[in-house]
C-alpha cells in the first residue's frame, strides 16, 4: 500500500487505531484495516475527524459490514489488497467526501431558508397592507427589490420586519 | 502392482493457541488418509504433505503456496480458525486448487476453492436457538470470545430472540485464551438469568464452566449452559463434575449411534487407546479426507474442476450420517443434533434432524416468522413455554 501510495505522490504515516487520531487537518485520507479492530469497541470511532475513510475488508460477515457502516467509509477494499483498486478506491472516497461536503452545506442553506419562511410570511403581509398588493404582488415586489440589492429574499423580509415597510436604501453590495 | 501416489496438503498448527483442536483434527486426517491408502476400494495411496504455521495466522499463506509449489498438491485438507482460512483463500483461488476446510465457522464465505465440511450456522446456532425458545426461555445470558465467530453467533442469537419477543439479558465479551471470568460468573448469580449461552473457546471456556458450575452449586442454582462448540475431549479438560449438563449443538458426537460411527469409534480406540476420544472437528476432517477420495476415484483425476463436480452430491455414509455437497454452495448437508453433556464425559443426544439439512451459510433461508411457533407435538415431554409473536409489517 504504502508502495502504491507513494507512486500516486501521496506520504504517508502509520497509526495504531488504538491511539488517538492526528488532528483532522493533517491527513487527506484515512486508510483503516477493519480485521485490525475489534468490532465491540470505540477506537474506531475516534478516526471520524472529517477525513475520507477507505476501510479495508477481510471478513465480510454481517457484524463486521455493520461496524463498517457506523465508520461511514467514503469507500472500501477487499482483502487481499492487489496493486489494482486503490487508485479507483481514493478517487472515489475523495468524490464522495466533497459530496458529502457539498450536501451538508447545501442542506444548511436550505435549512436557513425554511427558517426564513416566518419572517418572510411577516413580510409579505406588511407590504400586501402598506401597499394594498395581492400575496403574489408582494412577494415579486420583495424578490425584485432583493435581487436589485443584490441581496437575499430572506435578507430583505427580515430588514422590512425590523423597519415596518420597504427599506430605502441605496444600491449596496452584497 | 504399486498403485498411484496423490500429493496431499495438510496445514494444521501444532503449536500455538488452538494446538489442542488442530491436533485432533490432525489425528482424523491421518486415520483416514492411513485407511484410503489400505483399501481395496481405491486405486491410488494418497503421500501425504503436512505443514505447521504454529497458529501464526500470517504463515497459513506461505504454508500452503509451499504445498502448491514444492509438493505440487492440489488439494489441501486444513485450518481451523476463519483468520487462517482467509489467509490461504487467495491463494487456492489465484492457483484453482481446493481446500477441504473441516471445521464449524460462522457462515458467510462461499468460494469456489473450498469444499466446507463443518457446519454452517443453520446446522448448528439456529436448532439450539430453536430449543431454547422452544423449551427453556427467551430471555438469555450471553458469554463468549471476543472474535468473530462469537460475533456472528451472538448477531444470530440475538436476531432470533427479539424476533421471538426475547430480550439478550447481557453480552460479555472476553479476550482469547482470557480465564479471568469471575466478574462474570458474581455478575450471573446475583441477576439468575434463565440461560446462559456460552461461545466461549478454549481455556476460557473451560475455566468459566468450572467457575459456573462451582457458583451456581454453592448458591445452590440451576441455570441451563448452552454451548455449539463443546466436544467430549472439551469436556475431559473441564472434568468429571463441571462438564455435566451442558447443552450442546453438534453434527457430530461420539455417541451417535449408527454402525458407521461405532466402527469409527472403535478403529480410533484401536489406534489412540481405549481412552481417548474423537471429537467433532475431528470426525469432520476424516470425513474431509474421504469426501476427496471418492470424489477422486468417481473422477478418475485429481483435476480440481473434475473433482469438484465428482463431489457435488455424492453421498458418503459417514460416521455423522450421511454427508454430500451442495454445489450450490459448495457446503455440506448435515444432520444437526442437541445433546446434553453426562457423567463419563459423554453427550446424550436428545434430538435430531429427521434428514440431513441443506447449508445455509448466509442465513438466507432462515425464516424468524417460524421459529417460537413451532406445533405442538403429542410426544414432547419438555413443558411448553408460551410463544411470543412478533408482527411483522
Amino acid at each position: 500500500m504504502r508502495r502504491q501510495f507513494n507512486r500516486l505522490g501521496m506520504a504517508v504515516t502509520e497509526h495504531d487505531p488504538a491511539e488517538a487520531p492526528p488532528p483532522g487537518d493533517a491527513v487527506d485520507v484515512i486508510v483503516m484495516d477493519g480485521d485490525s479492530i475489534p468490532i465491540k469497541c470505540d477506537t474506531a470511532a475516534a478516526w471520524r475527524i472529517g477525513a475520507p475513510i477507505i476501510a479495508l475488508i477481510g471478513t465480510e460477515t454481517p457484524s463486521r459490514l455493520k461496524w463498517l457502516l457506523d465508520l461511514q467509509p467514503a469507500s472500501f477494499l477487499v482483502k487481499p489488497l492487489r496493486s489494482a483498486g486503490l487508485y479507483t478506491a481514493l478517487v472515489v472516497a475523495f468524490d464522495a467526501a466533497q459530496r458529502r461536503t457539498n450536501e451538508a452545506a447545501h442542506v444548511e442553506r436550505l435549512e436557513g431558508r425554511v427558517r426564513s419562511r416566518r419572517v418572510v410570511f411577516a413580510a409579505v403581509l406588511q407590504i400586501m397592507r402598506g401597499h394594498g398588493l395581492s400575496e403574489t404582488e408582494a412577494f415579486a415586489l420583495i424578490r425584485q427589490t432583493a435581487m436589485r440589492h443584490r441581496t437575499t429574499v430572506e435578507q430583505l423580509s427580515a430588514e422590512i420586519v425590523a423597519v415596518g415597510g420597504m427599506p430605502n436604501r441605496t444600491t449596496r453590495t452584497a | 502392482m504399486k498403485k498411484p501416489s496423490i500429493p496431499l496438503g495438510l496445514v494444521f498448527s501444532q503449536s500455538g493457541p488452538y494446538a489442542m483442536m488442530a491436533g485432533e483434527m490432525l489425528k482424523s486426517a491421518w486415520m483416514a488418509i492411513d485407511e484410503v491408502n489400505q483399501s481395496h476400494e481405491f486405486d491410488f495411496t494418497f503421500a501425504a504433505h503436512l505443514r505447521d504455521p504454529g497458529g501464526v495466522v500470517a504463515a497459513y499463506h506461505d504454508a500452503c503456496a509451499d504445498l502448491i509449489r514444492q509438493e505440487q498438491v492440489e488439494h489441501i485438507v486444513g485450518c481451523y480458525t476463519s483468520a487462517s482460512r482467509k489467509q490461504v483463500i487467495p491463494i487456492v483461488e489465484r492457483t484453482e486448487r481446493l481446500l477441504w476446510h473441516p471445521a464449524r465457522y460462522e457462515g458467510f464465505e462461499s468460494s469456489d476453492n473450498v469444499i466446507y465440511v463443518g457446519a454452517a450456522p443453520n446446522h448448528n446456532v439456529v436448532p439450539l436457538v430453536r430449543h431454547m425458545l422452544d423449551h427453556i426461555s427467551s430471555d438469555v445470558f450471553c458469554i463468549g470470545s471476543n472474535y468473530v465467530w462469537t460475533w456472528e453467533t451472538n448477531r444470530v442469537i440475538r436476531e432470533i430472540v427479539t424476533s421471538a419477543g426475547g430480550r439478550i439479558l447481557a453480552e460479555r465479551l472476553l479476550e482469547l485464551g482470557e480465564t479471568a471470568v469471575d466478574h462474570i460468573v458474581r455478575e450471573i448469580i446475583d441477576r439468575k438469568p434463565p440461560v446462559v449461552f456460552n461461545t466461549l473457546v478454549g481455556e476460557s471456556s473451560y475455566a468459566f464452566v468450572r467457575a459456573l458450575h462451582e457458583a451456581t452449586t454453592r448458591a445452590r442454582l440451576t441455570i441451563p449452559m448452552l454451548s455449539c462448540s463443546l466436544c467430549e475431549p472439551e469436556l475431559k479438560l473441564i472434568g468429571p463434575a463441571a462438564s455435566v449438563g451442558c447443552i450442546t449443538s453438534s453434527a457430530y458426537f461420539e455417541s451417535i449411534d449408527r454402525p458407521q460411527n461405532r466402527a469409527f469409534v472403535a478403529r480410533w480406540r484401536a489406534r489412540h487407546g481405549t481412552d481417548s476420544n474423537p471429537s467433532v472437528d475431528g470426525q469432520s476432517t476424516y470425513v474431509c479426507v474421504m469426501l476427496l477420495a471418492r470424489a477422486i476415484r468417481r473422477a478418475g483425476t485429481t483435476d480440481v474442476a473434475a473433482v469438484r463436480r465428482a463431489a457435488a452430491n455424492h453421498r458418503y455414509e459417514s460416521p455423522q450420517g450421511p454427508v454430500w455437497v451442495d454445489p450450490d454452495n459448495n457446503h455440506c448437508f448435515l444432520t444437526p443434533r442437541l445433546a446434553r453433556s453426562v457423567p463419563g464425559c459423554q453427550f446424550e443426544i436428545f434430538w435430531e434432524a429427521e434428514a440431513p439439512e441443506r447449508p445455509d451459510p448466509y442465513l438466507s433461508n432462515l425464516d424468524l416468522a417460524t421459529i417460537g411457533m413451532r406445533p405442538e407435538k403429542s410426544n414432547d415431554t419438555m413443558p411448553k413455554r408460551a410463544n411470543h409473536l412478533r408482527v411483522v409489517k
